[in-house]
């Protein structure tokens, strides 16, 4: 378990994190995700004790990593792909690594299987793609077998095969009752990944919640309609907590009144309804509508208020 | 939101085992607590072997190694022919004769030593590259995940290095003993290799190096980059003495005496050279050059973020 409390890092005049409060829990998949910037890396290199935090504390299971007593078999963390100096081979990284905590060499074979890198692992780690490099990464954090799991972004550069290999990993790994805490900007990942999100923005915690309620909770449900009458229709639909929006000539779109309802309405009123879709809010939208404020790089080209929407959950 | 606890003061101290503590206390009772590990931790011994393993599987530390052996053995038999080529010239020529006399009479003795600058610079250099390249590779954060503590990790690279420079130094030095007595002996000169001025100048000049490897590892810690630790190191070792020697006035003459690159002489010298120090201030001098970067090396390492 992680747990944060008031965690804060300032660089100079720059606040990456601001007096974060958070819980992550054994036996789930933690998703920590925000935009770049966000605060995502220095809150994890703070759990691990790599920066420190200016005000506030963060424990895992109980206490601050560094007065962990075996640190490597309490936590792993993926941190940066290159934690690695690259003049030397993946084996003998993860041999220095585990010589560390007295870990067996049979452990350091058996990370090298886990993660596919057998063909590679006696090959300079500069030679390595990004996919390898992460792959060297999760070994790192699975060596000493450890309670707490900590990757940062662990599917950047990997093919579709390691993605689907990591999120086999994480979920497996939390059905042990272990604590993983995984972060990433991928949003789609995230849905398919984590139990349970955590999202920062700008330094600050914006949502913790499981994954579920955030998807249903700020993206509420809307269902699109088309009709003969969308006029007529609107005025019908109107009501507190309703709205209802004209997208093209016969086409609205309808936030806080489900599809029973409007179909209900309309019959009752006789105005001939020949679509009702319900839109399922997805993870994006609810993070897009989350974040946002909180964004730190805008692009400079945006697609403004007609972002187009998407229809189906993912 | 989930279970969020009302916000605890926030506590920077470093040693803050106790800051998490009352946040943790309702949900503590199903965690077994990090204090009960499930295996051994990174004792001092345990460290050290990892940093042996990462200075022994590194290609580019064993080519420098490699060329220190090279450089002095090659140094020690270039000195060799040119000290029998001066002793030679010393029984025709007797301004060459003079100058002779004026070492003593032993020119050989030094001999085996001679490479020694260039030992220092190539050992010293390695000091700083296996300390900045730990940043400047990012492995520090892999280093430092496993000793969070740091200075563990710290004081056992230190401790391969320093032992390595000095080992690999008295290996080239005999090494280039044994190369120089044949050519010596081809000049008629005598090298006792077993004499306590000998024996003295092997040991010396290897702490020597071992210490200079030190300075270079306090240098990479601090400065975190290669090429400017490596730069800090060859001002100090070579830029400092020549332009402390160009720069007139009474101060610089003094103060060129405590520079770590002018405490070898009078270590190893058998009478007092001018404008040096005395043999136990020398010492005092060299050791507080290693000791006093490394400590706030230690201390900056355990402060600073990786």
């Amino acid at each position: 378990m992680i747990e944060a409390r008031g965690l804060t890092k300032v660089y100079g005049d720059k606040t990456a994190v601001a007096g974060v409060n958070f819980t992550v829990e054994a036996g789930r998949v933690t998703g920590f995700l925000g935009p770049n910037g966000a605060g995502k890396s220095t809150t994890m290199r703070m759990i691990m004790g790599l920066d420190r935090p200016t005000s506030g504390t963060v424990t895992v299971n109980g206490a601050p990593f560094a007065r962990h007593a075996a640190p490597l078999r309490g936590v792993g963390a993926l941190l940066d792909a290159k934690a690695v100096h690259t003049s030397r081979s993946a084996y003998n990284h993860l041999l220095a690594m585990a010589a560390t905590h007295s870990i067996a060499k049979k452990r350091v074979h058996e990370v090298i299987e886990m993660t596919g890198l057998a063909d590679v692992a006696k090959k300079k780690v500069k030679g390595f793609s990004l996919g390898m490099g992460q792959r060297l990464g999760i070994a790192a954090a699975l060596l000493g077998d450890p309670q707490t799991i900590i990757l940062d972004e662990p599917v950047n550069g990997l093919d579709p095969e390691g993605v689907l290999w990591v999120r086999n990993l994480v979920k497996y790994l939390a059905s042990e009752g272990r604590t993983v805490f995984l972060s990433s900007h991928l949003m789609s990942e995230m849905a398919v990944t984590a139990d349970h999100l955590i999202v920062i923005g700008r330094g600050r915690i914006i949502a913790d919640a499981p994954i579920q309620e955030i998807i249903t909770g700020k993206g509420q449900s809307r269902t699109r309609v088309r009709s003969d009458q969308p006029d007529q229709l609107m005025h019908l639909l109107a009501g507190t907590g309703v709205s209802v929006e004209l997208q093209e000539n016969e086409l609205l779109e309808v936030t806080g009144l489900d599809p029973r309802r409007i179909a209900r309405i309309a019959l009752e009123s006789h105005v001939l309804i020949y679509e009702l879709t319900p839109l399922q809010a997805s993870l994006e939208e609810a993070y897009m509508e989350l974040t946002k404020d909180e964004v730190e790089y805008h692009s400079l080209i945006t697609t403004g208020a007609d972002a187009p929407v998407q229809s189906g959950g993912n | 939101m989930s279970s969020t606890p009302t916000t605890l003061e926030s506590t920077p101290s470093p040693r803050g085992a106790h800051a998490g503590r009352g946040a943790g206390d309702a949900v503590a009772g199903k965690m077994s607590g990090n204090g009960t590990s499930p295996g051994p931790g990174p004792s001092f011994l345990r460290v050290l072997n990892s940093e042996f393993i990462k200075f022994r599987t590194l290609l580019s530390t064993l080519i420098l190694l490699g060329s220190t052996v090279l450089v002095v053995v090659g140094f020690g038999a270039l000195s060799a022919w040119g000290t029998g080529q001066f002793s030679e010239a010393a029984s025709t020529d007797p301004q060459a004769a003079a100058a002779f006399a004026s070492q003593g009479g032993d020119l050989a003795v030094g001999v085996p030593t001679s490479g020694i600058a260039f030992a220092q610079l190539i050992l010293g250099s390695l000091g700083v590259l296996l300390m900045s390249s730990e940043f400047t590779t990012g492995m520090a954060r892999s280093t430092f995940a496993a000793v969070p503590r740091r200075t563990p990790a710290f004081a056992a690279k230190l401790l391969v290095v320093m032992v390595t420079a000095f080992v690999l130094t008295a290996i080239s030095v005999l090494l280039a003993g044994l190369v120089s007595l044949p050519i010596l002996d081809n000049y008629g000169l005598k090298l006792d290799l077993a004499s306590s001025q000998s024996v003295k100048l092997l040991l010396v000049n290897s702490l020597y190096v071992a210490a200079v490897a030190a300075i270079g590892m306090s240098l990479g810690a601090l400065i975190r980059n290669s090429a400017g630790g490596i730069m800090s190191l060859v001002g100090l070792f070579f830029v400092a003495p020549i332009a402390f020697q160009l720069i007139p006035g009474d101060f610089f003459v003094e103060a060129r005496k405590y520079l770590p690159g002018n405490t070898v002489e009078p270590l190893t010298a058998v009478q007092h050279v001018p404008d040096t120090l005395e043999f136990w201030p020398a010492a005092l001098v060299l050791g507080a050059w290693v000791v006093f970067p490394l400590l706030l090396a230690a201390f900056l390492l355990k402060k600073r973020d990786v």
